[in-house]
């Protein structure tokens, strides 16, 4: 491989990476924005959107197969992450919304425990392995460089995603309610806002794109094991902060980057130094932008 | 006054609880050899460490039914360690507390060596199974014996494999953990003395889903032969990956990707990869009637280390019957001098308690199956 060859493809690498880590680092990303809780259990929706996207697409296998049974399988876990994304929401945070904010973190660490032991527990903490019969050696290839075409639809659907979500959010009513909750609830409330219903919708879209990138890492990797949603949740909440916690460009962004920092401290260094490596320039870059890339500098009014 | 005397009551009462507790313990029953099974029967690991515990039943069933050791059946007692170091000791010390006379098990070597000295300071005999990190006898405490070759001996039958597809240049992937970085470092240090370049050597963290830039990182290497040092659940991840990164050359897997489920998991990118492998039971020789008892017993199929566990339990049986009693230091000495010929071959050990014959065969998927590859 020709050195450029080599750069494009660990930057290839790195962006599949990167794309899984935005599609989490969006939902830690919103919820933290609207009522500032870091929600723990976001790892384990990701998770468990795999998990139903694994068994939608074997329930489906009789009628269906390539690309629109893995779609459907993949809508369906976005719907059941949704309806769990709300659940927790609505019987665990919502409960503790005026309580001190340690509490409600204990209780993520909670609502995390929770869904990680019920799928342990089911699955027998057996790893499952998941075949989706696409052909995913197919794609492009030129000089050294392979692209494959699930890779391309991966980063495509991200892509697409994170537009949406960009639109909704910047163009739309409820967006918008969404981003004034987030600057201030009280006031929101005054004016006729139903803030628990945002807070709401807030939670069902964040795991649902939780879920999009879980059902993408169960077509794309193939295994899926119930203690997958646990390094990829540190790393999209590590993504989320360095883009600026409650921006959302910012979480896309830190995906990104910390996706390609892994695949650069691969290849520099050494595949054991590659964590050391990205973390060490996004400490670094903390210290410059202690608010993160994309982040606010928040005041606290008194 | 009063208080004085609610105080001696009290101390009386928690003194007659503790001797209560100390006599419960001392109470063992000379009727039976209890066996403690340290194996990690919850956790990643579940399925091999449910395996070596149905072998053992099964042993420990067929001892008892032609009459047991020297008049006395067996009992196993077994607890779970997890395959980590955390889980194993308190595993440990449950055994210990439950006054056992043997101990079998030992899957994950991480797991294992911390439990040794807890062992060996209560004068246990600790027979290990599966795990064959050389760290293991490192320990230097001469009542732990290793069944299972190690990889020292991986080594011999890797380069064999590597000289018989015409490999040059070597790639390595380890998980950084006891068992799988011991692998790689021997294959590191012994495959250059039979002329083999080692390319590379990664590290994959264990559930780490993207391997892409490992992979892009061998290719660029230009390795024509790479060996996956990890586990099973991990490894058809990297076989899956090599071969969607275009990655074209022989991949072989080390004992610990020895499963069936691997087949499973690789799908159609898994034909022609190879496995040094320890002794499976369908290539061994008499294995049928074992498959058959094991079916019987358990409503399924035996898996890799069926045969080692199988064999561990009558090389015990036959070391306490030739000592002629289960004190310690005799049944050691006569472990140290077994020739036992059992499914797996034959097991004696090494003055460092090391298995003295290789056990390891190398085989390839074919298809939905492994086959065995004979090398002249």
């Amino acid at each position: 491989m020709s050195t450029w060859e080599l750069i494009l493809q660990q930057g290839v690498n790195g962006l599949i990476l990167g794309s899984f880590y935005a599609l989490v680092a969006l939902g830690y990303s919103m919820v933290y924005g609207i009522i500032k809780l870091l929600n723990f259990a976001h790892g384990d929706i990701y998770m468990t959107g795999a998990f139903v996207c694994l068994s939608v697409f074997g329930a489906l296998s009789r009628f269906l197969s390539g690309w629109p049974a893995v779609a459907c399988s993949i809508v369906a876990a976005m719907f059941l992450a949704a309806a769990l994304g709300f659940l927790a929401q609505r019987f665990a945070y919502r409960p503790l919304l005026g309580a001190p904010r340690l509490s409600l973190l204990i209780t993520a660490i909670g609502v995390s425990l929770v869904i990680y032991n019920t799928v342990m527990v089911i699955t027998n903490s057996q790893p499952l392995f998941f075949s989706s019969g696409l052909d995913s050696s197919a794609g492009i290839k030129i000089g050294g460089l392979t692209v494959t075409y699930i890779q391309m639809v991966l980063l495509a659907v991200s892509a697409l995603v994170m537009l949406g979500l960009s639109l909704f959010i910047g163009h739309t009513k409820t967006g918008r309610a969404m981003r004034a909750i987030a600057l201030d609830q009280d006031t929101c409330r005054l004016m006729g806002i139903n803030v628990n219903k945002v807070i709401g919708l807030t939670f069902m879209l964040g795991s649902a794109l939780a879920a999009i990138a879980g059902g993408l890492a169960c077509v794309y990797y193939g295994n899926v094991q119930y203690n997958m949603g646990y390094t990829i949740g540190i790393k999209a909440f590590t993504a989320a902060v360095i883009g600026g916690i409650g921006s959302i460009p910012g979480a896309m962004l830190g995906g990104l980057l910390l996706g390609l920092l892994e695949a650069t401290g691969t290849q520099l260094l050494d595949s054991s130094w590659k964590d050391v490596f990205a973390f060490g320039i996004l400490i670094l870059m903390l210290i410059v932008r202690p608010n993160g890339l994309l982040g606010k500098t928040e005041i606290e009014r008194m | 006054m009063r208080k004085m005397t609610i105080r001696i009551v009290a101390a009386l009462a928690v003194l007659t609880m503790l001797f209560a507790i100390l006599a419960g313990c001392s109470g063992r029953n000379d009727d039976v050899i209890t066996i403690g099974v340290l194996a990690p029967l919850s956790g990643t690991e579940t399925y091999y460490g449910k395996d070596m515990l149905q072998s053992y039943q099964l042993a420990v069933d067929e001892i008892n039914k032609a009459g047991g050791v020297l008049g006395k059946e067996l009992v196993l007692y077994e607890a779970d360690d997890g395959a980590d170091p955390n889980m194993a000791t308190q595993a440990a010390s449950k055994i210990i507390s439950r006054g056992v006379d043997f101990v079998v098990g030992g899957y994950a070597s991480g797991a294992i060596i911390p439990t040794m000295q807890l062992f060996y300071d209560e004068n246990l005999l600790l027979l290990i199974s599966c795990a064959n990190s050389t760290d293991i006898t490192k320990q230097g405490l001469e009542q732990s014996f290793m069944i299972n070759s190690p990889g020292t001996h991986a080594v011999v039958t890797l380069a064999e494999l590597c000289r018989a597809v015409d490999a040059k240049k070597v790639a390595l992937i380890h998980q950084g953990d006891a068992y799988t970085k011991n692998l790689s470092d021997l294959c590191e240090s012994e495959l250059p003395r039979s002329g083999f370049e080692i390319a590379t050597v990664e590290i994959m963290e264990k559930g780490a889903a993207d391997v892409s830039a490992i992979v892009t990182r061998i290719r660029n290497s230009g390795a024509d032969f790479v060996y996956w040092c990890g586990y099973h659940a991990d490894g058809s991840n990297v076989i899956k990956q090599l071969r969607r990164g275009g990655y074209a050359g022989e991949i072989a897997v080390g004992d610990g990707s020895a499963s069936v489920e691997l087949i499973k998991a690789c799908g159609a990118d898994g034909e022609g990869v190879y496995v040094t492998s320890p002794p499976f039971v369908e290539f061994a020789e008499g294995g049928d009637a074992f498959v058959d008892a094991y079916k019987r017993m358990h409503g399924m199929d035996p898996g890799t280390y069926a045969t080692l566990s199988y064999d561990t339990i009558y090389l015990l049986k036959e070391a306490i019957e030739r000592a002629g009693g289960i004190e310690t230091e005799r049944v050691r000495e006569e472990v140290q001098a077994s020739e036992y010929q059992g499914l797996s071959g034959l097991i004696s050990f090494t003055p460092d308690r090391e298995p003295a014959v290789s056990n390891f065969i190398i085989l390839q998927i074919r298809g939905d199956k492994f086959r065995l590859v004979t090398l002249d």
